[in-house]
């Protein structure tokens, strides 16, 4: 009744060795295809798209101008080539954070999903410091003192660790909350009460989640560079 | 062996409530940035926008040590080590 776990779908045995497929890798499966069909839809349109914009050019425009405003106010022009990454991360958590309104198990509800975007953000951080600072940066983990070298080390591998398990555990919250809700309550209870959680734990949650992981990657790698 | 079993699951489910009781501080916490928020918004509304950002950040950051405090009652409860190690030795 209560199932709050990640279940095993399948298991395929790829020469000799067992792949698992869970609900997580189907569902990011799901949100990736979405994304796809998207970006071909928005590819296809691109040929008829006019000096003048209207209607659904109208909406992709904005929402490139927005996130590339947002990226040149935080990185600055001289790392203005990231952007294009960071819009991808931003819209696959978006997508996966919001997939819990359609009844789907978010994928980011996995620390797995979660772990592997703030490893990503963290090698970044370190090949932006290095191409443009250096030694420099080098130099920064033995900074007041070499004997300080252990704790920048661990400062610096707690980064991806928070900012993963910051938006794994917003989420995996919010879809606890809502499991709870739907196997717990009366029937009665369910007609119009999961509307404001889902918009609360789903939509809003998720949303300023998606956010604050994107935001937090672009000030690190900004630090990094200068 | 079924008492101690019990003891082990009820000291469980008493350091999950501990682990959550963390909220306490990072509520404060997060109050205190918002109050200061509107009170420089009110104060100069035309830096609103700015100040809404540096406030969602700030409450993400303080928010994490009470989503860490909550990962470990949901480890806890859901996927506690010891009670595995417990079964396996007791047979």
């Amino acid at each position: 009744m209560l199932n709050l776990g990640i279940d095993n779908l399948w298991v395929v045995n790829l020469f000799g060795t067992e792949i698992w497929i869970t609900r997580t890798m189907l569902n990011t499966w799901i949100i990736m295809l979405v994304l796809i069909v998207l970006a071909v839809i928005v590819r296809i349109k691109l040929r008829s798209f006019r000096e003048i914009p209207t209607g659904f050019q109208n909406a992709v425009e904005s929402v490139i101008e927005i996130f590339e405003n947002f990226v040149d106010n935080t990185l600055g022009e001289k790392l203005r080539y990231l952007g294009p990454w960071f819009f991808t991360v931003f819209a696959f958590i978006l997508f996966s954070n919001l997939s819990g309104v359609f009844g789907l198990r978010p994928p980011t509800a996995d620390w797995g999903t979660t772990f592997a975007f703030a490893l990503a953000t963290f090698i970044l951080i370190q090949i932006v410091g290095i191409r443009y600072r250096k030694m420099d940066y080098l130099k920064n983990f033995f900074y007041p003192n070499p004997i300080f070298f252990p704790l920048n080390l661990i400062g610096e591998l707690a980064r991806p660790i928070s900012l993963s398990f910051r938006l794994f555990g917003n989420v995996l919250a919010g879809m606890i909350m809502m499991t709870l809700i739907y196997s717990l309550t009366p029937k009665l209870v369910q007609i119009g009460l999961p509307v404001f959680l889902h918009a609360y734990f789903d939509l809003f949650s998720g949303a300023l989640q998606t956010y604050i992981f994107c935001m937090l990657s672009l000030m690190f790698v900004k630090g990094a560079s200068e | 062996m079924h008492e101690s079993l019990a003891f082990l699951l009820a000291m469980a489910h008493f350091a999950a409530a501990i682990a959550l009781s963390n909220g306490i501080f990072t509520t404060f916490g997060q109050g205190k940035i918002v109050s200061t928020a509107i009170e420089s918004m009110a104060r100069q509304p035309e830096a609103a926008d700015s100040i809404r950002g540096a406030m969602f950040v700030g409450l993400a950051m303080a928010e994490t040590s009470g989503i860490y405090g909550l990962l470990i009652a949901i480890i806890m409860l859901f996927a506690n080590p010891l009670v595995n190690i417990f079964i396996q030795n007791m047979g």
